[in-house]
């Protein structure tokens, strides 16, 4: 292989990436997580109440656990649109059979209904060669119709099941999500197959060529992003102790929104988890923020709408500026 | 252009071997003559007659079979029915087919379709008709401008900024509306989206004019060639000298000026409009255009396919409808029919790459050890 250098070496190996290169775009978001949690402290004095930071968290922990799954997506080259599906599935397959086989067998079924999908998001992108958001937008509305069959259009409620509940309530959702952080965290930066991740994200065809198998990697990408949905169904359907059909619509698009808020780069290659958990914090601040002033819930839409192409008109600027020089 | 693709004219009983110069003159008299039959078979471009037509046939032959089996199909209430049915998601698949040949793609048409449909209604209960057409159709465009200048001129990509402008126009849509319907059933109005000339109905006509002003604007305008140049190599079409920006602006206003148009029709057929309208629509219109044929990375692409998915979709939900299927599961044969259409180009690149050995295929490089060893291959050699 030496031949084919120039000088007989091949040039220095670059930088290890991390989250210290995205330094620069986290850093906004914490500072901007400041400015927005100081002007909403003095709009709305219950702001700084315990029991509303806790909603905080809890809001921003479940946005956090599938942002950190659509991390890894995005940071592979490939994204997610079918999480919300995927945690309405999950929610509602738990919510039938927490009373038949028990809450931590229930969980288990509801996190691997999580991993299946998943699994069958991976297969039809690497095997059938889908572009990935066009096969998630068509395994969105697939396992949308799933669920809403699976329940038959109604919801599947716990009478007096206060087991469940233990998942949503205090700081479980909060360590839930710390927890998913740190491991993909680890994955990232410490093991053979984050290398994997982030090196088919930068550029597939090296990758392939250098030896990572992108197919494999890619399966074990979509399965993550489906267990992480699945979490946060399953939280998202204890808080109200409800199996629906059409829980978490909309969800993708919130996850995607925090990935971008964190620095993380749509193009792949580059990871944050920090920069993910900030953004949703950020996002749950925000949301709490406009609740609490008695804003209407549809302008929570607009505003997430807002900040997305906001943080990807500047990201945009700030690449093609560093492209000119 | 069009593409003409060489044919074996031996038959598969000649030897594969590559045989040396030297002894290839005395070959001639040694193939056999073919019947005509058999020549013009040759000839003919499998490929792209399939490509352009595949769909229109398959729609007959569905047609055939369902008005053989489902009782109730084979009236003509039902099929002018079929045919109103797949005007409003048609409309839509018109524009989307431009965009999707010029390689981008819009996810914001349902929302769009929303906003546009109420507008439309709620203009024609105060001026009339020619009005809310103008305004549904302005709103459209204003839509697609924003769709337009985000991806062209602030770069980001097609998908995410669509996907943005939907939650936006979505809350939009809440936030004017106060979460009600607008409702409206004045004659001349509602005649655009419920009426008949001669059996065939009026949705449909609209339909049929718009696929035939987009064909025309695909093939006989400037603004069409640059179409199929951008979806075909953006950088070599911005080296010769297409404004890029410009043409990608205009296709997204074109999307969303059919789009509104689309949504006229949806309101007068509905008799009213309001947010949260036909949630998934966007997959419908982007799964008509890919199963018409279009190649969802540009540069390809037929109208009549178009035409042809779309009615093949309405003859789908006809079916089921006849055959008392859960609203639900008809969903979910959407978004299957939806990837069975794109992995067929998928399937056909792996067996194209299975049978050559050689391809390593760097839009989706996700081959297995197959193809990297064929890629060592070549840099060995």
């Amino acid at each position: 292989m030496t031949r084919f250098w120039k000088d007989g070496s091949p040039p220095q190996a670059a930088r290890p990436t991390g989250p210290g290169r995205r330094r620069v775009a986290t850093s906004q978001v914490g500072l901007m997580l400041l400015i927005v949690g100081a002007v909403f402290s003095v709009l709305a004095p219950r702001f700084l109440n315990p029991g509303n930071l806790l909603n905080i968290c809890t809001s921003a922990s479940v946005v956090a656990i599938v942002g950190l799954g659509m991390t890894l997506a995005i940071a592979s080259g490939n994204f997610d649109l079918s999480v919300g599906s995927t945690a309405a599935l999950a929610g509602c397959v738990t919510m039938s059979l927490v009373q038949q086989i028990g809450v931590v067998p229930a969980i288990l079924a509801g996190l691997a209904t999580g991993a299946a999908v998943g699994l069958i998001n991976g297969l039809i992108v690497t095997e059938l060669r889908v572009p990935a958001f066009i096969a998630t937008l068509g395994m969105l509305t697939i396992v949308r119709g799933a669920a809403l069959i699976y329940t038959r259009g109604r919801d599947i409620y716990l009478y007096g099941q206060t087991q469940y509940k233990i998942l949503s309530s205090g700081f479980t959702p909060v360590l839930l999500a710390l927890a998913v952080a740190l491991v993909l965290w680890f994955v990232l930066q410490h093991t053979r197959f984050g290398r994997h991740i982030l090196a088919t994200g930068s550029n597939p065809a090296s990758a392939q060529r250098v030896g990572v198998r992108t197919s494999f990697v890619l399966l074990g990408v979509f399965s993550i992003v489906g267990i992480a949905a699945a979490l946060s169904g399953l939280i998202l359907s204890a808080q109200v102790l409800t199996g629906n059909g059409r829980l978490a619509t909309g969800l993708e698009l919130s996850a995607i929104a925090v990935v971008v808020l964190g620095g993380t780069p749509l193009t792949g290659g580059k990871a944050s988890i920090l920069g993910t958990l900030q953004g949703s914090v950020l996002v749950a601040v925000i949301n709490n923020g406009l609740n609490l002033l008695n804003v209407s819930i549809f302008y929570q839409d607009v505003t997430l709408g807002l900040l997305l192409l906001a943080a990807l008109g500047l990201a945009a600027s700030y690449h093609r500026r560093i492209k000119s020089v | 252009m069009s593409r003409r693709k060489p044919r074996l004219t031996t038959p598969k009983t000649q030897p594969k071997a590559q045989k040396p110069l030297s002894t290839l003159q005395t070959e001639k008299s040694e193939i056999p003559e073919l019947s005509v039959t058999a020549r013009i078979v040759n000839q003919l471009d499998w490929d792209l007659l399939w490509e352009r037509f595949g769909i229109a046939v398959v729609t007959i032959v569905v047609w055939f079979i369902a008005g053989l089996a489902t009782p109730g199909f084979a009236n003509v209430g039902n099929f002018v029915s079929v045919l109103r049915q797949s005007a409003f998601v048609g409309v839509s698949a018109v524009g989307m087919t431009i965009a999707i040949i010029a390689g981008t793609f819009d996810l914001s048409v349902g929302a769009t379709q929303a906003l546009c449909a109420w507008v439309a209604v709620s203009v024609a209960k105060m001026a009339g008709v020619f009005p809310a057409f103008l305004a549904a159709v302005a709103v459209g465009g204003v839509v697609g401008l924003c769709n337009g200048s985000l991806v062209a001129l602030v770069r980001i990509p097609a998908f995410i900024a669509t996907l943005g402008t939907m939650f936006l126009v979505n809350g939009l849509t809440y936030i004017i509306t106060n979460g009600q319907t607008a409702r409206f059933s004045g004659k001349s109005f509602v005649w655009w989206g419920n009426a008949q000339i001669m059996s065939v109905p009026i949705p449909f006509i609209v339909f049929l004019s718009c696929a035939l002003l987009g064909a025309a604007m695909l093939h006989r305008t400037e603004f069409g060639r640059f179409v199929y140049a951008i979806g075909s190599n953006r950088e070599a079409a911005n080296i010769a000298g297409v404004p890029v920006a410009k043409v990608a602006i205009f296709v997204f206003v074109v999307v969303g000026l059919f789009t509104g148009l689309g949504a006229m029709l949806l309101g007068a057929r509905l008799y009213s409009a309001g947010p949260g309208l036909e949630p998934g629509f966007e997959l419908n219109v982007i799964a008509t255009v890919v199963l018409g044929g279009t190649r969802l990375a540009g540069g390809r692409g037929s109208m009549l396919g178009t035409v042809a998915a779309a009615i093949l979709f309405a003859t789908l939900a006809n079916v089921l409808n006849l055959n008392h299927v859960d609203a639900f599961v008809q969903r979910v044969v959407v978004g299957l029919v939806l990837l069975l259409a794109l992995s067929v180009e998928g399937v056909r690149q792996r067996l194209a790459e299975y049978w050559s050995r050689r391809t390593v295929s760097t839009r989706h490089p996700l081959g297995g050890r197959r193809s990297a060893v064929a890629a060592i291959d070549e840099f060995t050699d």
